[in-house]
């Protein structure tokens, strides 16, 4: 049985990426594949909605890391939303969320590319 | 302080795919030994972590070698160390800066980084060609002698 699964849409051009399950270092090829794709398609406004991400270790976390200086240089940048406690902790204890905008839903999210 | 025979040891093979495994196993132990539910799961963490870090650098994906991990328990805390071959782990000593690395687009080096955070001690040596990862967490935070 898969522990992890991803799945992703374009709303009003930001692109908005489903992570779902456990990512950890077996599974991050498929989470980075999928921001390279839309950096590939110049979508640089990307959400990660982390709803269903129940559990994320250095792995995937050095994904969103690598790539954020880049999306950023072309105007764009990576937002997170409705990250549970769980999964906020570990963003917290190495300072992601002193960097990265965590918005509490999607509809913010998006918002804050749009308006 | 630790008995000298683990209360749990296993031998699993260098594959991710049983990282998730090693997980859950890391989080029941550190539940069985009372730990509370958010430290359970950044103890696991930071297992998870030292076995990337094996995998990744010291068995450079190679999936055939093994990795022995023992669990130590005590009323006051959890040890939890790794037995592995390959090449030696070269630690950064200081912290990572996340501004400058997210500048130098790195997707790697927070692992350690994340094991230190979590764990009151995090410490690697290497005898006769066999490297261990010896991390310990605490109960309660031991002032300093």
């Amino acid at each position: 049985m898969k522990s992890f699964y991803i799945r992703s849409k374009v709303v009003d051009s930001v692109a908005v990426i489903y992570p779902k399950g456990h990512l950890d270092a077996h599974n991050v090829e498929r989470f980075e594949k999928e921001i390279v794709r839309f950096i590939e398609n110049n979508q640089f406004f990307i959400v990660i909605n982390c709803k269903e991400l129940n559990y994320i270790s250095s792995a995937g976390m050095g994904i969103i890391m690598g790539y954020l200086d880049e999306i950023r240089e072309k105007g764009g940048d990576i937002k997170l939303c409705s990250v549970s406690e769980r999964v906020y902790e570990i963003f917290d204890l190495v300072g992601f969320t002193e960097i990265y905008d965590f918005v509490e839903d999607e509809k913010v999210a998006i918002e804050k590319f749009t308006n | 302080m630790f008995s000298k025979k683990p209360e749990l040891s296993i031998s699993i093979p260098s594959r991710t795919e049983l990282l998730k495994m090693v997980v859950d196993l890391a989080d029941h132990i550190a539940t069985l030994n009372q730990f509370p539910p958010a430290e359970c799961r950044k103890i696991a963490l930071a297992v998870d972590e030292a076995i990337t870090n094996v995998i990744k650098h010291s068995y450079r994906n190679d999936l055939d070698k093994d990795i022995k991990l023992e669990f130590y328990t005590s009323s006051e805390g959890l040890k939890v160390k790794l037995l592995f071959a390959g090449v030696p782990p070269v630690l950064e000593k200081v912290g990572v800066n996340l501004n400058k690395m997210i500048k130098e687009k790195k997707k790697g080096g927070l692992g350690v980084e994340l094991m230190r955070r979590i764990m009151d001690s995090v410490v690697y040596d290497t005898s006769k060609n066999i490297n261990t990862c010896e991390m310990i967490k605490w109960k309660k935070k031991r002032s300093a002698v």
